[in-house]
Formats: C-alpha cells, structure tokens, sequence
C-alpha cells in the first residue's frame, strides 16, 4: 500500500466519522424540547456532506483493493467513534463499552493485516 | 434513554435492517467498481467512474436505505452503542465475501473475525440487561 493510499483511507476515515457525530446531533436534537428545524437542518447536511466525501473515496479504493481487505480499515472508526461520542456528544462510555469498543476494533484491524 | 417504539419501529430491529442493508449494498458496490475499474485515469481516485455500472447504483439505493435505518436509530440509542453493534456488519462482510465473491479467509482474518465477535458480546451483554429492566 502506497502513502496516497493510506491519505485516501485517512481521509475516508476522518470525513466518516465526523458525518457520524453531525448526524447523532441532528438527529438528537429532534428529541428536544427547543428543536429548531435550521440547526436540524444544517447539522443533517453537515453530516451528508462529510458522509459523501467519504463514500466516494471509498469508491476510489474498492477498485484497486479487495474488498475484504480494504473494508475493515473503518474497523478502527469503531473506538475513533466511541470515544469522540464520549468527548464531544458527552455520552456515557463505560468500562464495559470501552473494552467491546478495543475488541472490535482490534479484530477487525487483525481481519485487515491478513 | 427515552422510552423506544416497539415492533417495526424498534430502533434494535432498525438497527438490524441498517446492518443487512449495508452488508448487501457492499457486496454490489464490490462487484460494480470492479468491473469498472480503470486505474489508469487520474479521475478514478475519486470513484466517479463506477456510477456507469447498474449494480453501483442498487449499492447506492441500500446505502440510502440503511442510512434512513441509521438516522432513526441514533434517535433513540446512543453513539457509544449503537456503533459498536452496527460493526457485526465487518464479520458479514468477509464472510459473505469468502462465500459470495470467493475470496480467501486466512488463519489470522478468522481470529480477527473471532475478536469482533467477542467485542460485540461484551458491547451488547449490559445492553440487553439494560432493555430488560425497560
């Protein structure tokens, strides 16, 4: 795998998690109380766009990868997305999650490596 | 957690219809970029030329489908869960590619796939204690 690669799976990597974040926010602020349809709306379209992005690229790479081996680098998005759901949306992250967060993430980079 | 709908609208069995949604569409995009493939122009970094094949856009339609799915379940469960789950999808997928597209599953990518599931056990199990007291 050469470094342009590696920047494309980076970046896929990145935008994916960041429309994740923008999406659970747009989609919890319909749950409130003082739910205002723009923020709802600029939140969701926040969320697409960086989803876009990153399902394009990925596009990119499954024409030159497996996909087998190329689809388990969002694996590590998984602990990326738990903790960043910790920090930025304050969610409860137990002990417990955390350590099924690291388990699926360290398997499916191993399913990656191989 | 707010109180969560039942029968279709189960955010869980939403959950899981994302989940089916996904592994389906990826196994299509795979077979679309493939045949479409053209390494050789600078273009095709960014995907672009794989919208010609009909099986990208089926791909694209369950992607749609699985991320409607998703919205609806980041309502009612949160990131630190719902993620975690939505992941079963990365044992699917290299199984269904072992079985549908005939690619290899190596020793170590078997232990890999073991880990996951272990890790989804450990991500579910205060979960469905959690929905029993519900």
């Amino acid at each position: 795998m050469n470094l342009l690669a590696f920047f494309f799976i980076l970046t896929s990597l990145v935008t994916f998690v960041a429309g994740q974040l923008f999406l659970k926010r747009a989609m919890e602020s319909t749950a409130r109380a003082d739910f205002a349809r723009p923020r709802f709306i600029s939140l969701l379209t926040a969320g697409i766009f960086a989803m876009t992005i990153s399902f394009f690229l990925t596009l990119g790479l499954l024409q030159r990868f497996d996909l087998s081996y190329l689809y388990p680098f969002q694996g590590l998005s998984v602990i990326i997305i738990s903790l960043s759901a910790a920090i930025v949306l304050r969610e409860k992250l137990t002990m417990q999650l955390t350590i099924g967060a690291l388990l699926i993430s360290a398997g499916i980079v191993l399913v990656s490596l191989s | 957690m707010q109180t969560k709908p039942s029968g279709f609208r189960s955010p869980w069995l939403q959950l899981a219809l994302s989940v089916v949604c996904v592994l389906v569409s990826e196994l299509l995009l795979k077979l679309g970029a493939s045949a479409t493939a053209n390494p050789t122009s600078s273009w095709s970094w960014t995907g672009i030329n794989s919208l010609v094949s009909p099986l990208v856009w089926w791909g694209i339609l369950l992607v749609i489908a699985s991320f409607l799915s998703w919205l609806y379940v980041l309502k009612y469960i949160p990131l630190t869960i719902a993620f975690p789950l939505s992941r079963v999808v990365d044992v699917l997928v290299p199984l269904s590619c072992w079985i549908f597209l005939g690619e290899a599953i190596s020793m170590r990518r078997w232990c890999g796939i073991a880990l996951v599931v272990v890790g989804l056990a450990v991500v579910a199990k205060p979960v469905a204690r959690l929905e029993e007291r519900l």
